[in-house]
Parts: C-alpha cells; sequence; structure tokens
C-alpha cells in the first residue's frame, strides 16, 4: 500500500463560539478572527509538517484546494506542492509530489493547471501525481461564480484540454464551449510522458463519477470524513458493482482513501492528546458548510437528487457534525485514534475490507499545534506506516496509478 | 377553476419542446414565471378571466424532459427559444408579463424583440444590479430562509402554501427534487448574479410598459422599478403597499387592479 501524508493549512486559533456565530466559507469574517501571525505560522508550520513527513519516508505529500474557507487556506495546492518539489529533489526525497485537489470544475483556467502541472513534473523530476476533483459547490460555484449546472461540464472539458495538451506533440487548435485556444502548446511538458502523469478524481459517491473513473481507468479517491463505518461499505460497494458492471477487475492500487489518523503510545494518550483537535476540525470546518453551500441547485442531476432525499445516508455524519464528540467520531470511523496496535489494526482491517491501496493520512487537523503534529507523523512513520506497506504487495497487482519513479507501472 | 391544457411546442430545431399552459380566453397574454419554476396562483387565475393566458414553461422545469436545459449554454440561446415558441403558437403582439426571473425574460424579449409584445408587464424583476442594492443569490441561502426573503409577512397562508410539501414519502421527494432541479435550470443562465446587459439593450423596448413592485421587497429591493423606469421610455411604475418580492401573492387585489387597469388603458 501507498501510503502519502496528507495536509491542510487551517486556521488553528478560531474562538471557542466559532461553530455558533460563522459559516466556515465564503462569508466567514477574516480581519475579524485573525492575527498576522496566525496566519503566518499556519504557512510556516504546514510546510515544515510536508517536509517533515517527506522526511519520515512517507510516499507521497498530498494536498487539496479550498479557496475562501477558514479550515483549509489553500487557494493554490500547486504553490505549496513548487516548495515541496524543489525541496524534497534537493534532499533527495523519493516521495510523489500530490497535488490530489486541484479542482477542474472550478478552475476558468485549465491551462494554467496543464501548465503548472507539468513545471512540478519537470521541478521534481516526475514525481507529480494529479488529483482533480470536480470540486466542492461552495468552491467551484460560489468562490469562483461558474454556474452549479456547468461544473461538471467544465471539469469534462478542462480534464479533456489538460491531458491533450501533455499529450499531444504538436499544436493544436481547441475549440470547446468554455475555452478557445487557437494553438495550444504549453512549454515545458511533463516528464512523465507515457502518456501522462498519474490521474485521480475525487469522488463522494456519485455513481456517474465512479463509472467515469473507471471506464477511463483514473484512480478513485475518497474522502473519509462523513464516518467510513457509516458510509464505506456504501461507497466502496457502489465502487465494486459499477466496475463489475463494466466487466473490470478493480486493483486496489486504484483506490485511494484518505483517513485522519492520530497516534501515542496509549489509547488513553491518544484521546488527551488528540479529542480536543478532532473536535475543533469537525465542529468549526466540515461542520460550518452549510448544506446550501454543499448542494447548489443544478450543481446535482434530478436523478442523482431524488437518490439523495430518498435516502441521505452517503453524507454519514454530516448532519451532526457541528457539535459532535470525540467519542462518535472515533464511533463513526472518521477518526483513527490510539495506540500504534490500535491504530494499524484498524487501518489494515478497513484497508483489506475495502480493498484500498493507497491511503492519505491525514495527520494534523483542526487546532493541533506543530510539535504535536510532527509527534504523530513521527510516530506514524515508525510505528504505523511499516507494518502496513507491505499489504497487497504480494498479491501480484501492478500500480499503473503512480510515477514509474517511484515505483509505478504506466499502464 | 378555469380549464387547462397543456401543448407541447418543438422549438431550437426540434430538440426542446416546451409545454405551454394554456387557459382562459380573450386576447393572447404570455406569461413567464419565476425561477422556482411553473406556478399557477390566483393571479394567472384573474387574468385568464379577461385573456388567453399562455404559460411556457422554462425548459428543463417541466416533469417530462427535465434535460431539455441541457439544450441551451446561455442566454441568447433561452431567447431565441422563447421567440421561437410564441411565433409558433402563432401569437400576435400578445401581452408579456413576468414575474421575477420570468420578468427579466419578458425584459430581455422585449428589448431584443421590440415588435414581439404589445404591452409589457414586469414584476419585481431580476436583470439589473446596483451596488448599492445587490440583489440576493436566492440559490445560494439556505431553503429555511426562503420564506422571509420572499415574503413581506411569510406567516400568510399563501406563503405557508407555497412551501408545502406532498405527504406522501415518494411524492415529496420528487417534489423536492423538482423544486432544486427548477432553481438550478433557470439559475444555470443567471448564476452568479442575475446582470446579463439588460441594462444596454431596455432602451430598445417598444411596448407601452406597467413596472409592479412590492414595496418591501427583501430578494431585489423596490429601488430598481425607478432603473426599469428610467431605460424604459413608455413606462410607469407601481409600487404595491404590503407586499414582498411576489406582490400578487401577497396583494393580489392591488396588483390586480393595477395590470388589468394597466392593460385595460392601454387598450385590450
Amino acid at each position: 500500500m501507498k501510503i502519502s501524508y496528507f495536509q491542510q493549512v487551517p486556521y488553528r486559533s478560531l474562538p471557542e463560539d466559532f461553530e455558533s456565530k460563522h459559516e466556515s466559507v465564503v462569508t466567514t469574517p477574516y480581519h475579524d478572527l485573525v492575527t498576522p501571525e496566525g496566519v503566518r505560522s499556519a504557512f510556516k508550520d504546514a510546510l515544515d509538517e510536508m517536509m517533515f513527513a517527506a522526511r519520515c519516508g512517507f510516499d507521497g505529500i498530498a494536498i487539496t484546494e479550498h479557496g475562501q474557507s477558514s479550515y483549509d487556506m489553500m487557494p493554490n495546492p500547486d504553490l505549496f506542492q513548487a516548495a515541496v518539489a524543489y525541496m524534497t529533489e534537493q534532499e533527495g526525497l523519493e516521495t510523489a509530489i500530490y497535488p490530489l485537489g486541484r479542482s477542474l470544475g472550478k478552475t476558468r483556467e485549465p491551462l494554467r493547471v496543464a501548465e503548472e502541472q507539468a513545471m512540478l513534473d519537470c521541478m521534481s523530476g516526475g514525481r507529480l501525481v494529479c488529483g482533480f476533483p470536480i470540486g466542492l459547490a461552495y468552491d467551484a460555484n460560489s468562490n469562483n461564480g461558474v454556474p452549479p449546472m456547468e461544473t461538471r461540464e467544465r471539469f469534462d472539458e478542462n480534464l479533456e484540454l489538460i491531458l491533450r495538451a501533455w499529450r499531444e506533440r504538436e499544436p493544436f487548435s481547441f475549440n470547446g464551449k468554455f475555452t478557445k485556444l487557437s494553438n495550444v502548446n504549453i512549454w515545458p511538458r511533463p516528464l512523465q510522458d507515457a502518456p501522462h502523469p498519474p490521474v485521480w478524481i475525487t469522488a463522494i459517491g456519485n455513481p456517474n463519477t465512479m463509472k467515469f473513473i473507471l471506464e477511463n481507468n483514473y484512480g478513485f479517491n475518497y474522502f473519509g470524513w462523513f464516518g467510513p463505518k457509516v458510509t464505506g461499505r456504501r461507497i466502496f460497494d457502489r465502487f465494486q458493482q459499477i466496475a463489475e458492471e463494466l466487466g473490470k477487475q478493480v486493483n486496489p492500487y486504484q483506490v485511494g482513501f484518505m483517513q485522519m489518523v492520530a497516534v501515542a503510545e496509549t489509547d488513553a494518550e491518544a484521546e488527551r492528546l488528540y479529542a480536543r483537535h478532532a473536535e475543533y476540525f469537525f465542529r468549526k470546518s466540515l461542520g460550518g458548510i452549510g448544506m446550501n453551500r454543499l448542494a447548489l441547485p443544478g450543481g446535482i442531476d434530478i436523478r442523482g437528487l431524488e437518490f439523495i432525499f430518498r435516502d441521505p445516508k452517503d453524507f454519514g455524519i454530516y448532519e451532526k457534525m457541528r457539535t459532535i464528540t470525540f467519542k462518535e467520531l472515533v464511533e463513526c470511523g472518521a477518526i483513527i485514534c490510539g495506540s500504534p496496535s490500535t491504530v494499524r489494526e484498524r487501518i489494515k482491517e478497513f484497508a483489506s475490507d475495502f480493498r484500498i491501496g493507497n491511503l492519505h493520512a491525514m495527520l494534523q487537523f483542526g487546532s493541533m499545534p506543530t510539535e504535536l503534529a510532527r509527534y504523530n507523523i513521527e510516530l506514524f512513520a515508525k510505528e504505523v506506516k511499516p507494518h502496513l506497506s507491505q499489504l497487497w504487495s504480494e498479491q501480484g497487482y501492478q500500480h499503473h496509478w503512480w510515477p514509474q519513479r517511484l515505483g509505478g507501472k504506466p499502464a | 377553476m378555469s380549464s387547462i391544457q397543456y401543448v407541447q411546442v418543438k422549438a431550437w430545431d426540434g430538440k426542446v419542446s416546451v409545454r405551454v399552459r394554456v387557459a382562459g380566453q380573450g386576447p393572447a397574454l404570455v406569461y413567464l414565471h419565476s425561477a422556482a419554476g411553473p406556478l399557477w396562483d390566483a393571479f394567472l387565475e384573474r387574468l385568464a378571466e379577461q385573456y388567453t393566458v399562455y404559460a411556457p414553461e422554462f425548459p428543463g422545469t417541466s416533469p417530462d424532459d427535465p434535460y431539455a436545459v441541457k439544450h441551451l449554454d446561455d442566454l441568447q440561446d433561452v431567447l431565441l427559444v422563447y421567440e421561437e415558441v410564441i411565433r409558433k403558437l402563432q401569437l400576435d403582439r400578445p401581452v408579456l408579463v413576468g414575474q421575477s426571473f420570468g420578468g427579466m425574460l419578458a425584459a430581455e424579449l422585449a428589448s431584443v424583440f421590440p415588435q414581439l409584445p404589445s404591452r409589457l408587464v414586469i414584476l419585481d424583476a431580476v436583470g439589473l444590479w446596483r451596488d448599492d442594492a445587490p440583489v440576493v443569490n436566492w440559490n445560494e441561502l439556505p431553503a429555511s430562509d426562503m420564506p422571509a426573503l420572499l415574503f413581506h409577512d411569510p406567516s400568510i397562508e399563501v406563503a405557508r402554501k407555497m412551501f408545502e410539501l406532498p405527504q406522501d414519502p415518494e411524492e415529496k421527494v420528487k417534489a423536492m427534487a423538482a423544486g432544486v432541479w427548477a432553481l438550478g435550470c433557470t439559475g444555470k443562465f443567471v448564476w452568479p448574479i442575475a446582470d446579463r446587459g439588460l441594462s444596454k439593450r431596455l432602451h430598445r423596448v417598444a411596448a407601452p410598459t406597467l413596472i409592479v413592485w412590492g414595496e418591501h421587497d427583501r430578494l431585489v429591493s423596490a429601488v430598481y422599478a425607478q432603473e426599469f423606469a428610467k431605460r424604459i421610455s413608455d413606462s410607469r411604475v407601481c409600487i404595491v403597499a404590503d407586499a414582498g418580492h411576489i406582490p400578487q401573492m401577497e396583494n393580489l387585489e392591488a396588483t390586480l387592479g393595477a395590470t388589468l387597469g394597466f392593460l385595460a388603458e392601454q387598450g385590450k
């Protein structure tokens, strides 16, 4: 199993009563809530943590994109990844550069994405892994003004343009609905050119997106914030079932999963150290995004709406996030927290069960200070990761969604 | 209730079939509904006593063809479809009435095709923008905020009835999905700000125009009544008291009286 370190850049000292007064995105008042030092240290610490994780031997450094957000001040993951690409190259660290959230339903400049990520691949010497989510509604539609009904169409067109811009040998014209260009001929192109860097799509359960992923042989990323004990079985079974309908055998390496993890010497110590930071994350971050920000009219197809209204279980614990307790988070699996043996057993169990070949371990979350984040990263790297890395390695699967330089085998 | 019938009008090179609800008798009156989708209310019922009301359903909002909207990319496509539908219905210079989003469509049609309507009535129309009176992006709000956004007094019966959902669980699911989808279909053409340059085109409106506004409209402030009026040469404004964004629901008699009075004065 490939194990990446997953990073966000949260503002870590929001007031106690934040969630009763504000939403966490779009309208969150900036100047009332932050100090310059709080923001500065958030970026410094996050980058330090990413580099620390790279030095601890993580297989990849993964990062998402969110605009106008207090829980993840990361409007463009490529900026951060550029620093990590250079520094890891300098230090000879064989880790994947994985901006797993460059939203293509959001972007109005797809060619800039193609260029930035081609640069990242060149700067990292061919270690780029691309993550292209369709995009959260509040980010694509509210923050970037894309009509909700156009999000998916833009995603499709943007992805097509980016892959062609990387793949084509000659300049070409692109007459899309949203982007029209007479000569596409970007400099540089990615070093990984057989045919392009690995592509991953994030999905939350929409069967059409799963079908699209499988038909195009992309990687499938799923995030465990909604409580994988509630949602995991549904989502991963659905993915397997759609694969079967398409006559495809799912390779575990095609599946990626983001999981919050917190490790300490004992279960009790882990709870003592991490519980309040986990509650901070869910109450002030995801819990502070109203349903009206996640599901804007037009973004979800009418039949999809009927499906969700009939059976809202894909959203798992979302409804109670704003007041959720640590105990509930552990119960639903939104966080795995405990001693190294507790954590590795639990991860092994669900990774085997759901046939997951890539884990994105979120080890800093919410208000967690950087010293504690490093402790968590180090303990996970020493006591958990080595026990999980061999999962799937003896079953003959090839990893087609990982850079060749890092042991991947292009399809 | 007057007898209701539907006609299907094929438009857009046969790709879009627009369902039009037809009721009443008398001269032709085309009614363009709000962003929330087709709704037959007492205002239309009463108009149908004197006019033949043609109420086209916005592409995608008719129950049997939710994907019709996919054939239209921008507001220009929408206007061409509506012009084609009215032409194919063989309506000769009908009265054109529109509410909110439909008010914007009506004003756009009257601007782009000045000879299309004989008279224009717009009620609390979107389509213009003033920085000091931003129009609310209604699709961004939680559903629970809608009654207070749309009604001056959300506790009145017509307001409560408008948000009522069916008791039967499956019907409720369908109604909720259809409601959200209708907002998505119309929202596609005005997201996130319902200003597609109408202010530049309004000078082309040739039809006598009545601009009706609920005094306490919280979605699109009554200051916009004057913004329309100053750009349309033959126009007048009627501010309806005790009403929010939907004056024909909250103060039916005043709204109907103003509308019918204006139309009678301008000759049926």
